[in-house]
């Protein structure tokens, strides 16, 4: 695991009267504990990854309260899990990443909505949106509208988004309906503080088993029992949760001595509009605005007797809703529409339609609407030339910073430093080189870095573990052989099934390579069937040949990623095999950051007890290198850089390994494979040497020294 | 009552992936933690990766919670334009990236560390893609309330410890933060695991944020030679001022690579060009030419590759760069693949012309590279390249030589005629040999746009006038973006020159025409 909580989880065991202060994913988990869940779950993903981190070494704890924690395979199987909740007063959560992890899911969220809950189900949704995210850009809005799951989009502040979990279960269990708690990328990591409460155990748990199942062919998706879901779900459920929404005043609404206007903002986006407010001279730090604010911690559903109280008499509102289509502010005309409200609606036409609202893009979203309502704002004091110029101070620096800069490069994430996955596009792109491009399917995983300069490799990406499956066509009306790349993480979650079972049932005829690097390592390195170091809550030995070899595949071949020239070759061979059928590699070596976390401690204990360790690392001779950086265009790697020649005569910048090297080998096996050049060298530092390795260096020193020449001048 | 602040202290924290920027952000927030001060920070870590930009943003309201009365100040998840107080960046580049989001203004201050972490785009030029520092630093000193800029890299690595310890240090001794040097220090103690070296690194960067120094990233350059063998005496006494430490330098290196003789016919072969060149333009001509002409006359062939690694001096840099302790033994391995080129580089011209002809028409030519590692730290390692290097006597009895000196003597050619008109022309077509580098395919393909470019813009007249210059310059800086030379070839072709059709690449890929028709 990327990043381990077991400090942290002791916030877990937080009693009534003590303060919580801590990461917002952490908070979360503690406001599950306080409403009493008997079940977790999820699949992991930026920005919940920490969340599946934090259960897994919060076990303990979870152990005393009886709660069961599950690892789930994807999100489907998470959202099927909440079934538990569907004939049982059983509370659970779950949580993934979405929209991507919802896409997975939808079909169970289908049925456990259409079916209904019992007990209080609850999805964490990480809303991977705007600066930062990893995914394609969509919203998971249209999720809870099209299944009519309740959506929750809190104020990003610990206090409100803990109460938004506890009354989320409740809401739930009032309305029989499964709900869905979205968090931000920020909000997932944001670091606050609120006031705990004691953990609840639950009344049915590990601990306190149940004993007789539920018959109720009511809540089967079959007909006529689905016509009479449907309409439960409008007729019944829909008022019951807005009648709980309304009573327990989930949504807020915060005064303001301007009553002709007014900003309706998701509760996420809650902040940012207070932020602006308070850079225009319009509320102060507490969030005191003159301008009413009403916060929907619910936007799914809205509440119209409350939306219509909020919008009487008033002139014109702004609706602060992030991304599109602009679901919100559609509803918003609807329900005035229908109440007869004469009131003005502002949204995308000040705000974009798409696209992150940071602080800027809210400041002059904001700015652009209060000029539009001036009339109406200026005989409550508002001097729109005040705003405007207040506007434009703060956005004057960016303009100059243009003028000053150009453009900075950019600087996306890459492959790390002696990723074995690099090696394995370094001997696609030498192939490419000498027989031109082929089309390759890319997956989801930290392999798609290999779309990125220097390798720009991968011509489609489809989904997680999905890559195969996307090659289906291309394999069968490409002349050539094509390549498909599957992370080890995505041929468990999907690959396996949809990918391999499927291309051996259809006798394809494509090329795999299977990333084997033993963790889903883009989302923090968690546990996967085939990692090779298990706690003791997996099962081990669960392999990816045998997997492979039990479906029927033939032709499958292991590879270590670090051979570039091999690697090289057991391509060509697959390209070129006069086998039919799907060919298999599997790019076999440990995630490097996860082995560098691992060996890091054991090297330096060893270092400490005197023992002999041999540290690698490579290098380049300065002025053999000639600056031309044909190395770099193969790798990519963040220690193989550059740096200006020491050499008076050369101008350009010369390659060099900086000490972040880990010694992976790939510079010497790149230079090799691609007869690059002779700069390279590879250093192996006996640290703690014994008498033998002292006396054999000493020993070829002299010797060597007898064959060294004088120096003919002074290279320092 | 008395009156509360305005607003909340913003602190936008600009670094890499896996620099530790998580780890400041939560120095800060248990300081401001400690102090009751509310405090909020969130940040974009995103994926696990090691590399990508990233930021963290924290707001610390800078009155105790206790006499807020229960109130809570709003505090934003983003930073605004206009709206930051610090920005901390761990390198220079995102500092800029910072300036060019609107995030620093005459409220900011800016503390950055000066070194430079490239991005692969500026690494993977074939020539030099680096971003222009100074560009960011007169940025930064037009920009900002307050600048402090240093290498705070080399101040961690000198404590022994992560950038982040001496960002909290720089940003502790700025002055913005309403918390002391010693609630700071207490902050990293609580951490535990490292915090004797943190706080080494804190220290270091706290006094350098009070000493208000700023100082701009140097480049070293090794400071020019001072032997003194005749030729580079010949340089200080018949050479002009300007041109004298590029042309000594060249003409040490040429004595290095072979003799003072080759040394001479260096200098020999500038005089023309240096005679035609004139002090009004800084000697610009001469000076270019004379550095390209010594890398190109002290080209990289085997017996020189084998006598740089085998030099004393070279042992010592290593042991150096690789951060061995005086006591620790250190085996070198050379990556070594000669190929057939390689090999008929060091024969004779009359057996290396035959030998290149036939592994031509057979194909062997790619195949016979051995893929060699050498130990240069045991004897027998050591001793097989000594004996390449020894071979420096025979080098002017080599098909390379009498390659590269016609092709060189046909470069100084063109320079010379183009000088007797046009001192600018010349100057482009000199600083053409800066396409000639690398080994192997780099080399060939280098060489082969360098050919291209003399036999159709500057020894023909397609292109001629006041023009050419400009031509030549544009092809030049096309065949250095793209390492294929397709921009080269759209280059010439917008000066009405055909372009080469592209290589063709053998396909080795099975044909399937047959399969699927079930």
């Amino acid at each position: 695991m990327e990043r381990s909580f077991k400090k942290e989880v002791e916030l877990l065991k937080l009693k009534e009267g003590q303060t919580f202060h801590g990461e917002g994913i952490l908070a979360v988990t503690k406001a599950l504990l306080q409403s009493g869940v008997s079940y977790v779950g999820g699949y992991q993903g930026a920005p919940i990854s920490h969340m599946m981190d934090v259960l897994n070494d919060a076990r303990d704890i979870m152990g005393d309260l009886g709660i069961h924690i599950e690892t789930n395979a994807s999100e489907a199987g998470a959202a099927a899990m909440l079934g538990a909740s569907i004939n049982y007063p059983l509370r659970g959560a779950v949580a993934w990443k979405s929209t991507v992890g919802t896409n997975v899911a939808s079909d169970a969220l289908s049925n456990l909505s259409s079916a209904g809950v019992r007990g209080g189900a609850l999805i964490v949704i990480g809303e991977d949106y705007g600066e930062g995210a990893s995914i394609i850009q969509e919203r998971s809005h249209a999720f809870a509208m099209k299944s009519q799951i309740w959506l929750l989009d809190p104020r990003p502040d610990l206090p409100t988004i803990v109460r938004m979990v506890e009354k989320g279960f409740e809401l739930s269990e009032a309305s029989n309906t499964p709900v869905m708690l979205e968090l931000r990328i920020r909000a997932c990591h944001l670091h606050g503080s609120f006031a705990a409460r004691d953990n609840r155990a639950a009344e049915f748990s590990r601990k306190n088993t149940l004993e007789n199942p539920d018959f109720d062919f009511g809540r089967i998706p079959l007909p006529p029992a689905t016509y009479a879901q449907e309409r439960v779900k409008v007729e019944t459920r829909w008022p019951a949760a807005q009648k709980f929404i309304r009573e327990n005043q989930l949504n807020e609404v915060f005064d303001g001595t301007i009553a002709e206007v007014g900003i309706i903002a998701q509760g996420g986006m809650y902040n940012a509009a207070v932020r602006a407010l308070q850079q225009l001279g319009l509320a102060d730090a507490f969030g005191n605005s003159k301008i009413p604010i009403y916060a929907l911690n619910v936007t799914y559903p809205l509440v119209p007797e409350e939306v219509g109280a909020f919008c009487a008499g008033k002139r014109a509102v702004l609706m602060v809703e992030e991304g599109q289509p602009a679901y919100l502010e559609d509803a918003l005309h609807t329900i005035l529409r229908r109440a007869d409200l004469q009131t003005k609606v502002h949204g995308k036409d000040c705000l974009p339609m798409a696209g992150e609202y940071t602080g800027e893009v809210v400041l002059s979203g904001v700015a652009k609407w209060l000029e539009a309502v001036a009339p109406h704002t200026e005989k409550a004091g508002v001097d729109p030339a005040s705003v405007r110029q207040a506007f434009e101070r703060l956005t004057a620096p960016k303009k100059r910073a243009a003028e000053l800069l150009g453009t900075v490069p950019a600087r996306p994430p890459g492959f790390c430093i002696g990723c074995p996955e690099r090696p394995v596009f370094a001997a696609m792109k030498l192939i490419e080189r000498e027989q031109g491009a082929f089309h390759i399917s890319a997956d989801i995983g930290c392999h798609t870095f290999s779309t990125l300069p220097p390798f720009n490799i991968g011509n489609t990406v489809l989904g997680y573990g999905l890559g195969l499956a996307s090659n289906a066509a291309i394999d069968a009306i490409f002349s050539r052989r094509t390549v498909t790349v599957m992370g080890d993480g995505g041929f468990w979650h999907n690959g396996l099934t949809s990918g391999v079972a499927n291309a051996v049932f259809n006798k394809d005829d494509g090329i795999l390579v299977i990333m084997k690097n033993g963790y889903t390592s883009a989302t923090g390195t968690q546990a996967i069937p085939s990692s090779l170091h298990q706690t003791e809550w997996k099962s081990g030995d669960m392999s990816i040949e045998r997997a492979l070899k039990g479906i029927g595949v033939q032709w499958l071949k292991s590879v270590y990623t670090y051979r570039v020239s091999e690697m090289a070759k057991v391509l060509r061979k697959a390209m070129a095999s006069p086998f039919r059928g799907l060919k298999v590699i599997i790019a076999d070596a440990e995630c490097q950051l996860e082995r560098q976390r691992r060996i890091r401690p054991q090297v330096a204990a060893a270092l400490l007890r005197g023992k002999r360790v041999v540290r690698t690392r490579f290098g380049i001779d300065e002025d053999v290198c000639t600056g031309d950086h044909s190395c770099i265009r193969l790798s990519g790697c963040p220690s193989l850089t550059i740096k200006a020649s020491s050499d008076p005569l050369k101008v350009d910048p010369v390659a060099h390994v900086d000490n972040d090297c880990v010694g992976c080998g790939l510079c010497g096996e790149v230079a090799h494979a691609a007869v690059l050049c002779p700069s390279f060298y590879r250093a192996d530092i006996v640290q703690n040497p014994n008498a033998w390795d002292r006396f054999i260096a000493g020993l070829r020193r002299t010797v060597i020294g007898w064959l060294q020449p004088a120096e003919p001048r002074s290279t320092t | 009552m008395s009156a509360l602040p305005e607003r909340p202290i913003t602190i936008l924290i600009a670094a890499l992936g896996g620099e530790g920027g998580g780890v400041l952000a939560d120095w800060i927030v248990a300081a401001a933690t400690a102090q009751d001060y509310p405090v909020q920070s969130t940040s974009i870590p995103g994926v696990a990766q090691r590399t990508g930009a990233t930021t963290y943003y924290i707001e610390i309201y800078p009155a105790k919670t206790s006499g807020l009365g229960g109130r809570r100040p709003v505090m934003a998840l983003t930073p605004a334009p206009g709206c930051v107080d610090v920005v901390v960046a761990s390198e220079l580049l995102e500092a800029g990236r910072a300036m060019q989001n609107g995030y620093v203004d005459e409220r900011t201050t800016l503390i950055a560390s000066t070194h430079r972490v490239y991005t692969v785009a500026e690494k993977m030029h074939m020539a030099d893609g680096r971003f222009d520092s100074d560009v960011v630093l007169k940025a930064a000193g037009e920009l900002t309330r307050r600048a402090v800029l240093f290498d705070m890299q080399a101040q961690a690595s000198a404590a022994g410890t992560v950038i982040s310890a001496v960002m909290f240090g720089a940003l502790a001794g700025s002055g913005t933060l309403p918390l002391s040097r010693e609630e700071c220090e207490a902050a990293i103690r609580s951490g535990g695991k490292g915090a004797e070296a943190s706080l080494k690194g804190f220290a270091a960067g706290f006094e350098r944020a009070r000493g208000e120094r700023t100082i701009a990233p140097e480049e070293k350059k090794r400071p020019l030679d001072a032997t003194l063998c005749s030729p580079v005496q010949r340089v200080r006494q018949t050479f002009p001022p300007e041109t004298r430490a590029i042309l000594g330098e060249g003409a040490a290196r040429c004595a290095d690579f072979q003799d003072s003789v080759y040394a001479n016919f260096y200098l020999d072969r500038l005089e023309p060009i240096v005679n035609l060149d004139r002090a009004a333009d800084g000697y610009k001509l001469a000076i270019e030419s004379g550095r390209f002409l010594a890398l190109w006359m002290c080209y990289e062939d085997v017996i020189r590759v084998a006598d740089l690694k085998t030099r004393k001096s070279r042992v010592e840099r290593v042991r150096e760069e690789v951060q061995a302790k005086p006591h620790e033994p250190v085996h070198l391995t050379e990556f070594l693949k000669p190929g057939l080129d390689e090999f008929a580089a060091v024969l004779p011209r009359w057996l290396a012309r035959p030998l290149k002809g036939v592994a031509g028409t057979t194909g062997l030519a790619n195949k016979l590279n051995v893929g060699m590692r050498v130990k240069t730290t045991s004897v027998s390692g050591y001793l097989l390249m000594r004996c390449l290097a020894w071979l420096r006597p025979l080098r002017p009895l080599t098909s390379r030589w009498h390659e590269e000196q016609a092709l060189i003597d046909r470069w100084l050619a063109a320079i010379t005629a183009a000088a007797k008109r046009d001192t600018g022309l010349a100057l482009e077509i000199a600083l053409c040999a800066r396409l000639i580098k690398g080994y192997g395919e780099t080399h060939k393909r280098g060489k082969g746009n360098f050919l291209r470019i003399m036999n159709t813009v500057i020894e023909s007249d397609v292109v001629s006038g006041a023009s050419r210059a400009e031509a030549i310059r544009k092809a030049r800086e096309a065949a250095l973006a793209d390492p294929e030379g397709r921009k080269l070839e759209q280059s010439l072709e917008a000066q009405g020159i055909a372009p080469l059709p592209p290589r063709p690449k053998p396909v080795r890929f099975m044909r399937r025409n047959d399969r699927k028709a079930a």
